[in-house]
This record gives structure tokens, sequence and C-alpha cells, in this order.
């Protein structure tokens, strides 16, 4: 993979590590009242807008992932 | 005529062409080695090997267990849409250096892959190990999709195909198009599968929307109903969340049946695609059926967790018996569902064959008779199953649970090894053997979690510091040791993961 490359998919995969922790409500009081935001609990709400942009981020991590397809044996011992 | 019988019917026409499709593929076949039954001669393309994936990765349990499971839970279960993407994430480890190795050396097995890694008196023990755990969690994974299979059949024909008729006769059914048609029968069913399942459910929640005046009126419904559903989830709940998250994300990407899929693609460039497409499919399925379950609290009061598993044949059945064009799409979505659940069954089946043969028998050529011993240990270990699924007092949830924590016991061969090629085979078959005495041993003892975390999730965590650990101590002890070497396969290897980094 080049290095702009690497640069972005390390890039990707921090946001995506950043998203995930976000997503959990551990930070949230829980005994706080229900508030609804999008038809959800906010809490949820929250959580399924961090996995939406987990979708949109691993899939550029993807589509600069480099998965090469070497088919031609030359010859290493198996 | 009535939902039941008009379940039956459907039931009957998508089974005549599943077994058209077989006879198809059947014709497709290039030859009989395990090569071309068991990958379909590494010929998918994006658009099938995408949707193969898709119907593969979400089974029975998506379908019936994960919405029994938001029912029980409540809100908290959105979780599921984090680690099904959780998945598709980790399969970033796995995927970039696998694939090369795998087309270079022709895999047919994960195991393949651990004959050609490791090397030394304990390769032969761990790639028995680990063909031995995949082989568990396979069939304990089928072992669900019958339990499903039938419950989906009995519930939506009004108990016209009663439980254990649904459960031994699609079972059959999927014997036979497995074994005619190999990986191609599989793969092109499950292309037509995910596409009706995809449609099926979209349309369940529509309806479900509608019925409730939208989103805000089935949250405060279910907050009036059940409040906890709706409450912030307490610190051990959040804990439990994070570990879901590592226990799916790192087994799943093990499963056998989706490492045989990197081996099938056609081309790297397809892999990548599919998997592109793969992220966003949580939130078209998982969060829909998370949504469904969690709106059935304020339509059903049902009480045990076992029950909870039929919320959505209840669903289906509610809904089916409106008439017109209620009864037309609730068959729509019976069939996606059925047809989620026979397109993993049939991929675990697919793969256990291969499995069993190859990595925990050792028959490793790659000619018709390797082929035929796939299918007939596939044929034995399916009725070998067939009983316990007709025993239902086990919730599918607990089922993928059991599944997973012996499936990541197994990441250390996979997922470290790929990217160190100083790990020994003697550490990591110790690592497993202490990871899964101890998650095994918990759970049978009653334990599932240690403050939150999945005993699988701990054991995996003692396994990787077993097999690293001991790795490093192996190896100060080569070095102290005159005159020895590595040996020439495990230096050509350390240079092949190192050329893919």
């Amino acid at each position: 993979m080049s290095g702009g490359r690497r640069r972005i998919h390390v890039a990707c995969m921090i946001i995506i590590v950043l998203l995930y922790v976000i997503s959990v409500p551990w930070y949230r009081d829980v005994d706080q009242p229900l508030q609804v935001w999008l038809g959800l609990p906010d809490w949820v709400a929250v959580a399924l807008l961090c996995y939406v942009g987990v979708a949109i981020v691993n899939g550029v991590a993807w589509s600069v992932a480099e998965v090469s397809d070497e088919s031609d044996d030359s010859g290493e011992p198996r | 005529m009535n939902f039941g019988i008009w379940g039956v019917v459907s039931l009957l026409v998508y089974l005549a062409a599943l077994l058209g499709v077989a006879e198809v593929a059947n014709r497709a076949k290039r030859d009989s080695s395990p090569s071309d039954h068991f990958l379909a001669g590494r010929s998918l393309g994006t658009f099938v090997l995408f949707l193969t994936l898709y119907a593969t990765a979400y089974s029975g349990n998506s379908l019936l267990g994960y919405p029994g499971r938001a029912y029980r839970d409540g809100y908290s279960f959105i979780m599921a849409t984090g680690f099904m993407m959780a998945i598709i994430v980790a399969f970033h480890v796995i995927v970039p250096r696998l694939r090369p190795l795998a087309v270079r050396h022709a895999f047919v097995t994960p195991g393949d892959y651990v004959r050609l890694r490791f090397e030394g008196p304990w390769a032969r023990p761990l790639r028995l190990a680990i063909g031995i755990l995949m082989s568990l969690a396979l069939a304990n994974f089928l072992l669900a999709q019958l339990k499903a299979m039938g419950e989906v059949a009995s519930v939506v024909t009004d108990g016209r195909i009663p439980y254990p008729l649904g459960v031994v006769g699609l079972a059959g059914i999927i014997l036979f198009y497995e074994t005619r048609g190999g990986m191609r029968a599989v793969a092109w069913t499950d292309a037509a599968q995910g596409i009706v399942m995809l449609v099926g459910l979209s349309a369940l929640l529509a309806w479900l929307l509608g019925e409730a005046g939208g989103l805000s009126e089935i949250t405060h419904a279910v907050a009036e109903r059940r409040p906890e559903a709706v409450r912030v989830p307490s610190a051990t709940v959040s804990i439990n969340w994070f570990s879901t998250i590592a226990l799916m994300g790192l087994a799943s990407v093990l499963y056998p049946q989706a490492i045989q899929r990197i081996f099938a693609a056609k081309s790297g460039r397809a892999l990548k695609r599919s998997f592109a497409g793969m992220t966003f499919m949580p939130l078209a399925t998982t969060l829909v059926v998370t949504l469904i379950g969690v709106a059935a609290i304020a339509r059903f009061d049902i009480q045990g967790a076992v029950a909870t598993d039929e919320v959505v044949p209840l669903l289906l059945h509610e809904w089916g018996s409106a008439g017109g064009y209620s009864t037309a799409a609730a068959l729509l979505v019976f069939l996606g569902a059925l047809s989620a659940i026979m397109s993993t069954a049939d991929s675990c089946l697919l793969s256990l064959g291969s499995l069993l043969s190859r990595d925990v028998l050792g028959r490793e050529s790659r000619d018709e008779a390797a082929t035929r011993l796939g299918k007939r240990l596939a044929a034995a270990i399916l009725v070998a199953t067939i009983p316990f699924a007709l025993y239902r007092d086990l919730t599918l949830w607990r089922l993928i649970e059991l599944k997973m924590e012996l499936l990541i016991q197994c990441v250390p061969a996979f997922l470290i090894a790929l990217h160190w090629s100083r790990l020994r085979a003697g550490p990591v078959l110790a690592g497993i053997v202490v990871g899964t005495v101890f998650s095994a041993g918990l759970t049978l003892g009653g334990v599932t979690r240690i403050e939150g975390l999945h005993v699988g999730v701990v054991g995996c965590a003692l396994n990787a510091i077993v097999a690293v650990g001991g790795t490093l101590l192996s190896g100060s002890a080569d070095q102290q040791s005159a005159g020895r070497s590595q040996a020439p396969a495990e230096l050509h290897l350390k240079h092949e993961i190192d050329k893919y980094s």
C-alpha cells in the first residue's frame, strides 16, 4: 500500500475506534429522563449516528485498502 | 384460502426453485475437485460474492434471535448494529494478508493456512485443535439454523408443518442441493435469498411503523409498557456492549465459511468491493430487526426467554392474517427469513464437510475422493445435529454466544500469526488450550460474564498472553542454543508475511 493510502487507512481506523467509544453510553447518567430524538431515545440516536459514521468511514477504508492478488507461483517452497 | 395454506404453497414453490438451482449448479461444475466443489472453482465475482457474504452473515440468529434479544433487552440491543459492523472492520486485519497467500498456495480450508504458517512437532496438533474448535462452532451454528427453520416453518404455516417436520424436511433439502451443486449452488441461492431477505425485512418494518404511527410513537409506547427498555444502560451493560463488539467482531472473521469466501473470490478487487458494500448492510438488516424486536414490546406480552425467539413468526402471522396485500407481503418476509436461515445452514454444512475431511482427518488430496468424503461427513454431521435441534429449550442468542466463545480462541493463530512471523505453533496451541478450558469451564459452570465481560473474551486475552509470551520465551531460549537456525519454510513465510505488511 502506498504511503498516502496507508495514512488514510490508519486515519480511518482511528476514527472508527473513536466512534465505537462514543457509541456506547458509558458516559451518561443512568437516571436521566427519556428524551426522544429522531424518534429514538437520545442515547440510541447517538449510537446509531456513530454506526452510520463507522459504515461510511469503513467504506472509505476498504476503498483505499490493497488486496493483492498474486496468483503466479514463483517457486517458493510449500 | 387462509395464511397457513398460502404459507405451505409458497414454501413448496420456493423449495422447488432451490432444487432447480442445484441442478443448474451441478451442470456448471468443471470437475469434482475439492476446490471446485467447496470454493466454486474460485470464480465468485463482486455481485455474487457480496450477496453470498450477506446471506451467510445474516442468519436465523439475525432474523429470529436478534429480534428476540431486542424484545428482551429493549433499545440497548442497538449494540447489534455496532458489532455486525465491527466484523467488517476486523476483516481489515485478515483479508489483505491472507488473500495473497490463499491464491498462491490454493487454500481450500482455514487449516491449509495453519499448515503453511506453522511447522515443528506442534504444528499438526495445532491444526487439529483449530479444526476441532471450528467444527464445533460450525455444528453449533448449524444447530441454531435447524431450530430456526423449524420455528419459522411451524408458526407461519399455522402448524400445518410441525416443528420436527420443518427441521428434518428442510435439512434434507439443504443436504440435497449442497451435495449436488456445492459452493455454486450455495452462492447462487445465497444471492437470491439475500435479495428476498432485504426486501422482506424492509416491508415488515414499514408495516410496523405504519401501524404504530411512526418511530416516536413506538418509543413512547415501549416506554409506557416497559420503562427499562428505553432507559440509559447501566455500567455493567455498557461493559457488556464493548465486550460483545470485541467478541463478535474478532470471532466472526474466523467463521470458516467466511474465510472460505476470501479464498473463493475471483479477485482481490472483487473481495474489496464486496466488503465495502457489506459495511452498510448492518444498517439495512441488523438495525431493522432490532427495531422490529423493540416494536414488538408494545404489541405482545411474551413470557420466557425461549419464547421470545418467536417474535418475528408471531408478527408475520398477525400481519399475514389481515388478508390481501398483507398476506402477500408477510409471505415474502416469511420466505426471506427462511431463506436467510437456509443460506447460512448450507454454508455451514459445506464448510463442515471440507473442514472435517482436510483439517481434522488430514485428507489433503485434491481429488474426487476428498470431495466425496467431505460430502459424506457433512451428511453425517447434519443427521447427528437433528436430534439436538428437536430439543427446543435453549435460546438462539445463547447458541450464538457459545459458538463465539469457541471461535474467538482461534484469534492468535490467524490475526496475530498473519502479522507476527515469529509466532510459534507450541505456544499458540498452549494458548488455545488455556483459553478454551477457561471459557468452556466457566460456561459449563454457569458463569457467562465476568464484570460484564464475556468469559470467551477474557479467555482469548489469556490465550493471547500465553501464545505471545510463550513465543518470546522460546525465542530467547532458541537464541541461547548455539548453531540453531530458523527452518527454511519458516523464513519463507516470514518473507511472505512481511511482504504484504
